[in-house]
């Protein structure tokens, strides 16, 4: 062989190792279905900090599961959902994922609960070509993906990022209220940072000057000393990231010291709890959110009736938790069908990516994906406390 | 029974003092060596845990158990050698560098914290190695340039002389392997020299230590220091086991796990930090299994014994509705240790001792062997 043929061959092999991965393909795992059922897994906080949200969302889930599959499941496969509690502790979810993959098999993640967790276990997941949807964290690594990485194309979020969000309610309360001095006080944590991300970004495409930024520690339930100096650095409007207790403790201070401004809350104050807890305290409060939530009385057809059954199977009134657990499945089975009698990996993911939508029975914004993009939407709702109650104040925002 | 007759100095310092040791020690070496060809990447994964937690339990055991220090602080340690290795590998630093300036970094903040720690005693200094954590825990979260605040860390995969270490391959569990033995080993060696009688003196009496000779100060920060160092190294592992940290990660829970895999383990010996890390580890994925399986074998004995089909499946419905409990493994879990702390103060450890002696013994066994019997402690009880 002559030396020069040598050098070609090897070139030519070096090239076709260093585009081989460009244009490898995204593996998809066929295991978990069989001729007449789907296992799907997730992990949930079901004993740790945020329960509060693992154990309705589990709920939501199994509901949905049993309605799927009382009207005779995916094509004829029953879905079974097999749920592991990671109390929110990164090594339990790690260990858990790598249990559903191996052990039980599972043919895709649903709606795995927490940024750390779902984080700590993804590439398991990503390895073995099980898919990761809707998990419950708004974080921008849920949906964004690298495109040379194929096996990264298996991530998709349903879930209304907080620094959207944000952005979006802010812009039309600019519009509407034209304040001129925001603040924001925010919980000390990832969530509270991308709402702080979210008002900053937004406050600079507007030139606006933010007039006060405070924190505060999770778990912290005194806001005298946050709410006073945002009072003497006269705010207008205060965004709140904040969840249940904080939202309405921070609003009981401003009433406290008879200071009226308008409160605007993050996405995960738009929930039953807070005008529940705080009564008048929270009149008034403005909220980002992303579907309206459903009223036992006002509610009207499918969405009373899953009211109604919710309270039958748990014993207690459904939640905006419970309803995103629901949806997670839903939107899965949705898909799934789609995919065709002869499910396959590489059928769900086409699926998936087809630009389909999906439309809830709650009235959120529709679903889509495409072979880009896997962040279903980012259109954002305004909500306000009237009379004890969420009322829809506009709908269809973007920034 | 063996009998040791000891015939030189160095017979009481021998690691292996007759060929029974070399023997099963051995053998446990060539299990661990063929596990990863043989087990699932699951169980894969739980044995490096344990090896990481094991590593931790060690450090542990040379401040609380043979120098007497207790620690709540030592998830802080860890979050200090994870971070370490996460901000060097950003800048490219090749894996043994980082691995070693992770541990030396901790075992020199590990001094620090020995340092206000040589004027308090018992349950003050738990306090101040819980603070001591809260304010590592703080700068994570605020100082956003090196730890990304809130928003956590990925680490990238383990790249070990230019060649890839997935951590979820062979080549990471023999890592972590590898770090505990070396561990285990230089923790036996330190114990049998004349530090390691040092901290044991003053494990017993700070008092006759001082009066014998000991300079308490100087041993107990020694003892911090390494005792830090051994954990900074662990959490490099540990930090590329999950391939992401965050603040949020090294709470309090953490440190108060370090504690009770030492206390399940036995508090006495190094063996107990392994066994007490099998136990913290591998407990919850058992009782998954156990959720997963046990209604299905009581069921199967139901079946068995005359009930029909349909009452068997009942039977498995209502026992699969109650091992699904949400928080009954939180539950089982507690109990354990409730029940190991009253029954088996001496951990899993002293258990098997006792069941050995019992059996060499046979039927000689008398329970007063293992009482404790250190009644100079009485006059330092109170300090």
């Amino acid at each position: 062989m002559s030396k020069s043929f040598l050098a070609f061959g090897l070139a030519a092999g070096a090239m076709v190792l260093t585009c081989l991965p460009a244009a490898a393909q995204t593996k998809v795992t066929n295991e978990g279905i069989s001729a007449n059922e789907i296992v799907i897994g997730t992990h949930q906080d079901l004993s740790g900090p945020i329960k509060g949200w693992g154990v309705p969302v589990s709920n939501g889930m199994k509901m949905a599961l049993e309605e799927i599959n009382t009207a005779g499941g995916i094509n004829g496969r029953k879905i079974r959902l097999v749920v592991e509690d990671s109390g929110y502790d990164p090594k339990k979810a790690v260990l858990a994922s790598q249990k559903l993959v191996e052990r039980d098999k599972i043919f895709a993640m649903v709606g795995p609960m927490g940024s750390p967790t779902v984080l700590a276990a993804q590439d398991i997941l990503f390895d073995a070509g099980v898919l990761q949807l809707f998990p419950l964290s708004s974080a921008e690594f849920t949906f964004k993906f690298d495109p040379s990485k194929p096996q990264e194309r298996l991530k998709f979020s349903n879930l209304l990022p907080y620094v959207e969000s944000t952005r979006a309610a802010l812009k039309y309360m600019k519009e509407t209220k034209n304040f001129t001095k925001p603040c924001i006080m925010y919980q000390d944590d990832e969530y509270g940072k991308n709402v702080l991300d979210g008002f900053n970004q937004q406050l600079e495409a507007m030139k606006v000057q933010p007039a006060s930024i405070t924190s505060y520690k999770r778990g912290v339930s005194d806001f005298s000393a946050q709410v006073a100096k945002m009072k003497s650095d006269g705010c207008d409007l205060v965004v709140l990231g904040t969840v249940i207790r904080e939202t309405i403790g921070a609003m009981s201070e401003a009433r406290k010291l008879g200071w009226d401004v308008t409160f605007l809350g993050a996405t995960p104050t738009n929930v039953l709890e807070v005008p529940a807890l705080g009564k008048e305290a929270v009149e008034g409060l403005y909220a980002a959110s992303i579907f309206e939530i459903p009223y036992e009385d006002s509610a009207k057809g499918k969405v009373k009736e899953w009211l109604a059954n919710y309270k039958k199977i748990f014993g207690i009134d459904a939640n905006t938790q419970a309803i995103i657990g629901y949806n997670a499945m839903m939107t899965f089975a949705f898909y799934a069908d789609k995919a065709g009698k002869d499910l396959t990996g590489q059928k769900m993911l086409d699926a998936l990516e087809s630009g389909d939508k999906f439309l809830d029975i709650f009235n959120s914004p529709p679903t889509t994906f495409s072979k880009t993009n896997h962040l279903a939407n980012t259109i954002t709702q305004v909500q306000q406390v009237k009379g004890g109650r969420w009322v829809l104040v506009k709908d269809n925002l973007m920034f | 029974m063996r009998f040791l007759f000891k015939t030189d100095y160095d017979d009481d310092i021998r690691l292996f003092p007759h060929s029974g040791y070399v023997v099963s020690y051995g053998l446990l070496i060539a299990v661990l060596l063929i596990a990863p060809y043989v087990l699932s990447s699951y169980l894969m994964s739980q044995l490096v845990f344990v090896c990481i937690y094991a590593t931790v339990g060690v450090a542990l055991l040379i401040l609380t158990g043979f120098t007497g220090q207790a620690s709540l602080g030592h998830a802080a340690f860890l979050a200090i050698g994870a971070y370490t290795a996460a901000y060097l590998q950003k800048y490219n630093v090749p894996f043994p560098v980082y691995f070693l300036a992770a541990g030396l970094l901790t075992g020199l903040i590990g001094a620090l914290v020995g340092f206000p720690a040589l004027r308090l005693q018992g349950i003050y200094l738990v306090i101040a190695t819980i603070s001591f954590a809260f304010i590592v825990e703080e700068i994570l979260a605020r100082w956003e340039s090196v730890t990304n605040g809130n928003e956590g860390m990925r680490i990238k995969t383990l790249s070990l002389l230019g060649v890839a270490v997935p951590r979820d391959s062979p080549a990471f569990y023999f890592l972590c392997l590898a770090v505990l033995v070396l561990t285990i080993v230089g923790t036996l060696n330190l114990l049998r020299s004349p530090t390691g009688r040092a901290f044991v003196a003053i494990r017993d009496s700070e008092t006759a230590a001082r009066s014998m000779g000991v300079n308490v100060a100087l041993y107990k920060v020694k003892s911090f220091a390494i005792s830090a160092a051994i954990t900074g190294f662990a959490g490099v592992l540990f930090a590329h086991k999950l391939s992401f940290i965050s603040p949020e990660m090294f709470t309090l829970q953490l440190s108060i796990e370090f504690i009770i895999v030492i206390l399940i383990g036995g508090t006495f010996s190094l063996h107990g930090a392994v066994l007490g890390a099998i136990f913290i580890v591998m407990i919850d994925p058992f009782l998954t299994y156990l959720k997963d399986d046990m209604p299905g074998i009581i069921a199967g004995v139901a079946a068995t014994f005359g009930a029909g089909a349909e009452a068997a499946a009942n039977v498995q419905a209502k026992v699969a509705a109650f091992a699904s409990l949400n928080g009954l493994k939180g539950a089982i879990y507690g109990v354990i240790i409730v029940l190991f702390v009253l029954f088996e103060p001496l951990g899993l450890y002293g258990r098997w001792l006792k069941i050995k002696l019992f059996f060499q013994l046979f039927p000689l066994y008398k329970r007063a062997t293992f009482k404790r019997q250190k009644i100079y402690v009485k006059s330092e009880r109170n300090r």
